[in-house]
C-alpha cells in the first residue's frame, strides 16, 4: 500500500503547484497587458519628439550638444542593471544579471572607475552574493515605473554628465522587441549615440497614427519659427530624449519580465499537467498490482486450506 | 459664420479655424481635441495659439496650459516641455500635464517652501532651487486660478 499512497501525495502536491504556477500565469498576463498598454502610451511621445528632431535637423541645425559628444577618456563609468523584484520568470534576471556583470568586468579592466547600480531584488542579492560592491541600488521600479521617478534618475545622471563626475552610463536592459522576442541589452545612454528613438515592432503597430491631420509632406516643408532659437531648443531636446530612452528602458524591462514570467508559469503549468498524468497511470497501476497480488495471497490461502 | 471673440476679446477666428491639440507626456497621451484657441506658457511668458498660426517650435516654461473649445475653458499645468505648431496641429510635449481643477494649492505652496529651502551652495544647486521654485509658483498659480474660477 505504502508505494501507491505516496504517490497519491505526490500527485495531489502537484496540483497544488499547478493551481499556483496557473494563477501566477493569468496574473502576469494581466500585468503584461497592462505594462504594454503604458508602453504603448509612451510611443505618442516618442513620435512627437522623433518629428521634432527631425524638423530641427531640417532647419539646418548642426546637430551637435556635449551629451552627444563622447569623451576621449572614460574615467568614471555607471552600470545601472534593471532586473525583476521577484523571482519565477525563466531566464529573465539571470540573462540581464550574467550581460551587466560582463559589462561591469569590461569596464573595469578597461581602467575605468566604476559605479554599479541596481534596481530589483533579484539583482541586489546577486550581486551581493559576488561581493560586487553596489552604489546605489533600488526597488522601488516595479512593474509600473513612473516617468517622475525615473526622472530623479536621469537628471542625477545629467547633472553628475555635466559636472564631468560622469563620463559613460551603460543600462543593462531586457529589450522588447515583440512579444515573443526578448534580449538581453547593454545600452550606453551616456554618451547619447543617436536623437533617433526606436520604437518596438509590437508598440508601433499598436499605435500608428503620427499625424492626426495627415498631412505628413505638407508638414515637411513648414519652416518654423523658432522661440527662443533651434540652438535652445536642441538644449532642450536632448536630455529631454535621454530622459525618454531611460524611461524607455525601464518600460521595456517591466514589460519583458511580465511576458517571461508569463512564459515560465504556462509551461510550469504544462509540465505540471504531464507530470500529473504520468502519476495517476503509475498511481492505478501500482493499486492493480496490489489488488491483483492481494488476490492470489487469497487464492494461495485458500488452496493451501484445501489440502 | 458668426464672428466670436475667442480669449479675452481677442478675435481671430479664421473661417476654417480649429486647432488640433494633442498633449503627450511621456506615461500617456494625456489630451486629444479640437480646439479654437490654446495659450501655453513658454520659457518667458504667455503665447497664444489662434487657428493659422505659422508653423513654429517653442520651449515651453512651468504654467497654465488654457484650451478653449466652444464655451468650454480646460487647464492644465505643464511641466515643461515643448510645442510644436504645422498646420494648425498643435503637440505639446511635456514631462507633466495635471488638470488645473486636480491641483491643490495647499500641496503648491507645500512644494514651494520645499524648493525655497533646497541648498544653493553652487551655481548648478542654484540653478536647480531656482527651477524649482519657478516650478512651485506656477503651480501655486494655477492652483489658485483654478480655484477661483470654480
Amino acid at each position: 500500500m505504502a508505494k501507491a499512497r505516496a504517490l497519491d501525495k505526490r500527485r495531489k502536491s502537484i496540483k497544488n503547484i499547478r493551481k499556483i504556477t496557473r494563477t501566477m500565469e493569468l496574473i502576469a498576463t494581466a500585468r503584461f497587458k497592462q505594462a504594454m498598454d503604458r508602453a504603448g502610451a509612451a510611443t505618442a511621445y516618442t513620435e512627437r519628439i522623433t518629428a521634432l528632431v527631425s524638423d530641427l535637423a531640417e532647419s539646418g541645425l548642426e546637430l551637435s550638444h556635449p551629451l552627444l559628444q563622447g569623451r576621449e577618456t572614460t574615467k568614471n563609468a555607471t552600470v545601472l542593471v534593471l532586473s525583476a523584484n521577484r523571482g519565477l520568470c525563466g531566464g529573465y534576471n539571470g540573462n540581464v544579471l550574467r550581460a551587466g556583470n560582463e559589462r561591469f568586468g569590461e569596464l573595469q579592466r578597461s581602467g575605468a572607475n566604476v559605479r554599479l547600480e541596481v534596481s530589483g531584488k533579484r539583482g541586489i542579492s546577486y550581486f551581493k552574493f559576488r561581493s560586487i560592491p553596489m552604489s546605489e541600488s533600488y526597488t522601488h521600479f516595479e512593474d509600473k515605473p513612473r516617468f517622475e521617478e525615473v526622472e530623479l534618475l536621469a537628471n542625477r545622471y545629467l547633472e553628475a554628465y555635466a559636472a564631468g563626475e560622469l563620463d559613460r552610463l551603460d543600462v543593462v536592459y531586457t529589450r522588447f522587441l515583440n512579444v515573443s522576442r526578448q534580449i538581453a541589452t547593454v545600452e550606453t545612454l551616456l554618451p547619447l549615440a543617436s536623437l533617433a528613438l526606436s520604437t518596438p515592432e509590437g508598440a508601433k503597430s499598436a499605435k500608428k497614427e503620427p499625424d492626426a491631420r495627415g498631412k505628413p509632406s505638407n508638414r515637411r516643408s513648414a519652416t518654423y519659427e523658432f522661440l527662443p532659437s533651434a540652438q535652445a531648443i536642441l538644449e532642450e531636446v536632448v536630455p529631454a530624449s535621454f530622459r525618454l530612452k531611460l524611461f524607455k528602458c525601464f518600460l521595456d524591462a517591466a514589460v519583458s519580465e511580465q511576458i517571461a514570467r508569463m512564459v515560465a508559469m504556462k509551461s510550469a503549468t504544462e509540465n505540471a499537467d504531464d507530470i500529473i498524468h504520468h502519476l495517476a497511470m503509475s498511481y492505478n497501476r501500482a493499486r492493480q498490482s496490489q489488488i491483483t497480488g492481494e488476490l492470489l495471497e487469497v487464492m494461495g490461502g485458500v488452496e493451501a486450506l484445501k489440502n | 459664420m458668426v464672428k466670436q471673440p475667442l480669449e479675452d476679446g481677442v478675435d481671430v477666428t479664421s473661417p476654417d479655424g480649429v486647432l488640433e491639440v494633442m498633449v503627450v507626456t511621456p506615461e500617456a497621451t494625456v489630451l486629444k481635441t479640437p480646439a479654437q484657441f490654446v495659450a501655453l506658457p513658454l520659457y518667458d511668458g504667455e503665447i497664444g495659439i489662434a487657428p493659422g498660426r505659422a508653423p513654429m517650435i517653442g520651449r515651453l516654461g512651468f504654467g497654465e496650459l488654457r484650451l478653449r473649445e466652444g464655451d468650454r475653458t480646460v487647464r492644465y499645468y505643464v511641466d515643461g516641455g515643448f510645442v510644436e505648431v504645422s498646420s494648425n496641429f498643435v503637440s505639446v510635449l511635456t514631462s507633466r500635464a495635471i488638470p488645473a481643477e486636480k491641483l491643490d494649492p495647499a500641496v503648491a505652496e507645500e512644494l514651494l517652501a520645499a524648493a525655497r529651502l533646497k541648498p544653493t551652495g553652487t551655481p548648478e544647486l542654484m540653478d536647480l532651487r531656482d527651477r524649482q521654485v519657478t516650478a512651485a509658483r506656477a503651480q501655486l498659480r494655477v492652483a489658485r486660478r483654478a480655484k477661483a474660477a470654480h
